[in-house]
């Protein structure tokens, strides 16, 4: 009943469409549509890459603390990468607008995972994975706009300050930590570095958590789309340079910065809604966006089966089962045979792939059993 | 000489690949190629090489097997498991007797039904010639 829902649903019938022309233009094994989970996994590492490069030449100083006759600090070490070091704008570009990418890619995955119905059920887990993930993303990203230091970064400083400030209880504590003390000093820049690159590693730790239930996940899209990307961003950074504003000072009040909509959306909005009502419709729309799995409701899976008296113990099943929902288990005693295939309930999709995968008629749907398939074929064929 | 009984196409097919719902009586037989019949999976993954083999021992005349566009597996590796099953690179494969003419895999998307219905005629005709050989023979 679902598929047939599905299949009249006009977002579904959509993405079939585009998803039927990409392969018509680029054949399914280019099909960027079929690695819409690789993509930003790709753009991660592009990230780590290029920020790498960065990392060894930033300074996460508001001012001098050697006394020096030149100011070195966040802003001029980011200018000296972009102006100084051979190809440093280059790698500050692919920096930025990987991130951008990531979340456009991301968008996409989100939206194809959705429209065609894979993030329900046995999926919820990488849904909600999936949810924090994107979180940590757009927080990282931010944190991006902060370690520049420039006047967009000053100000957004202080438009998280409030936005913190406003929380009842844990307001106080969230900002302290966020600036790293009571107010805005160099410690609040080698801070934000940490949040910057600590917490891209802690997304390795939730990217697990998105895949442990699937086996062999597809992390890289084929080197082509590979070289693609790449050409598209560098297109991007030649044709839109990146440039800091002028330098933060801690005396002045800057009050409009240019926004990168992939990032910044949230800052937008606190300039249009009380900040109350800006938590509430953030918070609201988390855990909206986080419950989307159990919206529809359909009866639950009907999972796979194992014939005690078949089963070999072979282990074909548990190679070839997509979501890691077999495990091979010693075989009770007074068997022939050493191990024994069971299936953990809650992972498995119900797909029979393991039926596929058995020699000896051992694993079985319920609503399809082996022996259905076999009168059916022999009906059809003697009819 | 044994009566020549007119004999069937089967098709096992993925619920989720080319659309043939309104190509096909409440039988599973096409009404455009009446010689074929169709028998779902939930995935075309679920389709064991055994069950080929079933299917020409029980006296069909070909097997077409159809999954969807390899890379959109809605069970994620589904088409993959049965391509290499079939191409004899993943276990359990077809069997060495198996006439491998009269098997042929395909890989549709949901709006493919007019690529499917021809690919079938044609499978029809090639088996047609096949038996005309074999009979000359």
């Amino acid at each position: 009943m679902v598929m047939q829902k599905l299949y009249t649903d006009p977002l579904n019938k959509a993405t079939l469409w585009l998803e039927h022309w990409t392969n018509v233009i680029a054949t399914s094994k280019y099909n960027p549509f079929y690695y819409h989970g690789a993509l930003p996994q790709f753009y991660l590492w592009v990230l780590f890459l290029s920020g790498l490069l960065l990392f060894a030449y930033y300074i996460p100083t508001i001012d001098n603390a050697y006394a020096s006759e030149r100011l070195i600090n966040a802003w001029t070490s980011v200018d000296y990468i972009t102006k100084t070091i051979p190809f440093g704008a280059v790698f500050r570009g692919l920096h930025r607008y990987a991130g951008d990418a990531m979340v456009l890619t991301i968008i996409l995955h989100v939206l194809r995972v959705w429209f065609t119905d894979r993030y329900r059920q046995y999926r919820w887990v990488q849904w909600v994975s999936g949810v924090v993930l994107l979180l940590a993303v757009l927080f990282i990203g931010q944190t991006g706009y902060y370690l520049v230091w420039d006047e967009r970064s000053l100000l957004l400083t202080r438009m998280t300050v409030s936005a913190f400030e406003s929380l009842p209880v844990i307001g106080q504590p969230l900002k302290d930590w966020f600036i790293n003390g009571k107010e805005i000093t160099n410690l609040t820049l080698s801070n934000y570095l940490f949040i910057h690159i600590g917490l891209s590693f802690m997304l390795l730790f939730g990217l697990w958590v998105h895949y442990v239930r699937m086996a062999r996940p597809v992390l890289t899209p084929p080197p082509v789309i590979n070289y693609i990307l790449v050409a598209i961003t560098l297109a991007v950074v030649a044709m839109f340079p990146i440039q800091s504003g002028t330098m933060a000072q801690l005396t002045q009040t800057p009050t409009s910065f240019e926004i990168d909509w992939f990032f910044l959306w949230p800052y937008w909005m606190m300039t249009k809604m009380s900040m109350g009502f800006f938590w509430a419709l953030m918070i609201g729309a988390v855990v909206l966006f986080t419950a989307v799995p159990w919206f529809v409701r359909t009866k639950p899976v009907e999972t796979a089966e194992v014939v005690l008296t078949k089963c070999t113990g072979c282990s074909l099943c548990d190679k070839d089962c997509p979501y890691e929902a077999i495990d091979m288990v010693p075989a009770p005693a007074g068997s022939r045979f050493k191990l024994l295939a069971t299936v953990k309930s809650y992972r498995c999709s119900g797909c029979g792939l393991c039926v596929g995968a058995c020699a000896f008629d051992a694993i079985d749907l319920p609503n399809l059993l082996d022996s259905d398939v076999s009168n059916q074929i022999k009906a059809a064929a003697q009819s | 000489m044994v009566e020549t009984k007119k004999k069937t196409v089967i098709t096992l097919i993925c619920e989720r690949a080319v659309d043939l719902d309104r190509e096909m009586d409440e039988k599973g037989i096409l009404k455009d190629a009446p010689d074929v019949t169709v028998i779902k999976f939930p995935c075309s993954g679920m389709i064991q090489p055994l069950m080929i083999e079933a299917a020409l021992k029980a006296g069909a005349e070909g097997v077409i097997v159809c999954g969807c566009q390899i890379g959109d597996c809605y069970y994620r590796e589904g088409n993959k498991m049965i391509r290499e099953r079939l191409l004899g690179e993943r276990p359990p494969g077809l069997k060495k007797t198996v006439d491998r003419r009269r098997v042929v895999a395909l890989w549709l998307s949901r709006l493919q039904t007019k690529r499917f219905i021809s690919e079938a005629k044609e499978f029809v005709g090639h088996l047609q010639t096949l038996n005309s050989i074999t009979e000359a023979k």
